[in-house]
């Protein structure tokens, strides 16, 4: 031990620079007021490299056929890693979706992924955009060919990995590292819950007052949300999309969507599956006045032989500033996170 | 006790046993592409694509025992050669007069971590011609495609039809279950000894997928692409296995 100790210093004696750290600049925390994360860490640990590698290969368009489209593309970090003011992404020569791009943040407590559920394990998440005909439209296996072509990407793997091998399992492990890192707990709600300091308005604990009273069945936890898929009444049009129904087959699912959570709400409009709804305003009218008596309608929105949540427009004014709390400064314009 | 577990089992006591998976129409050899097959509808149809895994072998012993061999996948293409004819590893010696076997890939595996996944299991590893279904989590467990003239014409101006079966029954809700599995009697015993590979020699009757428990006919069924359609397939192609021979 001591020679180990006297081996160190004199390390440091000989160099002019303080050796590297090893320890991740990026580090996983789990915030204060957060439960226990779903993501099973020992199964795939966050280092720097590892982080490193995810958030380049996250902002490459090479995860696309012709070399155009990056996940950060339709997740910018401005807007929760939200495709802001698109309804529906667009993707390769321009196809549409159908589907409005969920943020990226706080993945390590999410246990199934999409507006379906579709996927239950973060890993495989990133499959689902590269192999969309409308979205990257590619063979993961072919990205994974294009990325050993490349002079940059087999030492990006042998730093983060050890060797210069591309596996699937390695890609993908290190797209669920820079995700997993995506946390979004300095709100100013969240400070004003940990007693940092931090104070709501009248307004906006108004707001919380009714949110709580109100939305929090659905929107429940300091995730804001229970994890479960419900139909909130949304006109059917267009060709309507039957939502988890397309995964479990079950009738009672027709029309179902998983409840979102609302963190940063305030900066990822569009809202609802189709992104139908521009601003917060529009969804409080939906909620209050707009609820539809489609199949499976979910019963909290049909409560005293009324559709929806009666809401006044100061009360929708007070719930609008209290979403506003929700909005993360910190996390929205962290440089750690950012492509540039 | 000791031969419970698989781990346990000396090399020496065992081998391995060929797996022949011989892919017919009827009394005809599969040949990809365009030769012309007839279902018992009278519908006229080609194959261009035949894919299939195979999870979970289990042979039975004479006196009534099992081994399984849970940790062996195979993925059976007609169109790779190399494929038709995957090696069962790690067989005890012995004789067996059965063999059972699941079509697809059973529910653990199809929602195990991303580390399991090697081998015909990797996700990333099929090419064009793609066994896993990314945005319901899943493998596609069998892939029967062709042209017929009774199907209608599609985009690419063809007559084209595509059964495409999966569904391991769900991550956390109950989802369609399309794994089927069968058991085949052999009725002349595989014998596996020392320093031999036996083989078993299967045949796969496609017709039994358009004319098993539920007929199936090209003009109405020929775009299936989700579990909750696929079952009838399922139900079919699990009849369509049998052993005919085996080579000691």
């Amino acid at each position: 031990m001591r020679y180990g100790y006297y081996l160190v210093l004199l390390g440091l004696l000989g160099s002019c620079t303080a050796p590297e750290s090893t320890a991740p600049k990026v580090a996983f925390e789990v915030p204060a007021n957060f439960p226990a994360p779903t993501y099973d860490f020992s199964r795939n640990p966050i280092t720097q490299d590892g982080f490193e590698l995810g958030k380049a290969l996250f902002n490459d368009p090479i995860l696309s056929r012709d070399l155009t489209i990056s996940c950060a593309e339709c997740h910018t970090q401005p807007h929760g890693f939200t495709h802001h003011g698109h309804d529906v992404s667009h993707g390769i020569d321009n196809r549409k979706g159908t589907r409005n791009s969920l943020p990226i943040q706080n993945m390590a407590w999410e246990s199934e992924f999409f507006w379906d559920g579709g996927v239950g394990d973060l890993d495989f998440v990133p499959i689902v955009p590269i192999e969309n005909p409308v979205e990257m439209d590619e063979n993961t296996g072919n990205v994974l060919e294009k990325l050993r072509q490349t002079r940059r990407y087999p030492l990006l793997f042998k730093k983060a990995f050890g060797s210069e091998e591309i596996t699937s399992q390695r890609f993908l492990k290190a797209l669920s590292q820079f995700m997993l890192t995506l946390v979004s707990a300095n709100s100013r709600y969240d400070k004003y819950v940990r007693q940092e300091g931090e104070v709501l308005t009248q307004e906006e604990r108004a707001g919380l007052a009714l949110f709580k009273q109100n939305c929090a069945s659905c929107h429940a936890g300091e995730l804001f949300t229970d994890k479960s898929y419900r139909n909130n009444g949304l006109t059917l049009q267009g060709t309507p999309d039957e939502g988890r129904y397309l995964i479990t087959a079950n009738p009672a699912d027709k029309y179902r969507f998983r409840v979102p959570s609302l963190r940063n709400v305030a900066v990822t409009a569009p809202y609802m599956h189709d992104g139908r709804f521009y601003t917060l305003e529009a969804v409080l009218d939906h909620y209050a006045s707009g609820v539809q008596d489609t199949p499976n309608l979910d019963p909290l929105l049909q409560q005293n032989g009324r559709r929806g949540i009666p809401l006044t427009a100061q009360e929708k004014a007070q719930l609008v500033a209290f979403l506003g709390t929700l909005t993360d400064t910190d996390f929205l314009t962290d440089k750690r996170f950012s492509s540039h | 006790m000791l031969a419970c577990n698989p781990k346990e089992v000396d090399p020496s006591e065992t081998s391995s046993v060929i797996l022949e998976f011989d892919n017919r129409v009827g009394a005809q050899k599969l040949a990809l592409g365009t030769t012309t097959y007839q279902n018992a509808g009278g519908e006229a149809f080609t194959v261009t694509t035949l894919n299939y895994f195979i999870s979970n072998v289990a042979l039975r012993k004479a006196d009534g025992s099992v081994i399984q061999f849970p940790d062996q996948y195979f993925l059976i293409r007609q169109a790779d050669a190399a494929t038709w004819e995957p090696e069962l590893k790690d067989v005890p010696l012995g004789d067996y007069n059965a063999i059972t076997f699941t079509i697809g890939v059973d529910s653990a595996r199809s929602a195990s971590e991303i580390d399991a996944r090697t081998g015909v299991l990797d996700i990333t590893s099929y090419g064009t011609d793609g066994m896993y279904w990314s945005w319901n989590s899943g493998y596609i467990f069998m892939k029967l495609e062709g042209t017929s003239p009774v199907a209608p014409l599609n985009s690419a101006g063809q007559r084209a039809f595509q059964y495409h079966v999966g569904g391991y029954g769900g991550y956390t809700s109950p989802a369609p279950n399309n794994l089927r599995t069968v058991t085949l009697p052999i009725t002349d015993a595989l014998k596996v000894s020392a320093n031999k590979k036996p083989t078993v020699h299967l045949i796969a009757n496609l017709l039994k997928v358009f004319d098993g428990s539920t007929p199936l006919r090209l003009a109405q069924t020929h775009s299936v692409h989700s579990p909750a359609a696929a079952g009838p397939i399922a139900n079919n192609y699990v009849q369509m296995f049998s052993v005919d021979h085996v080579h000691n």
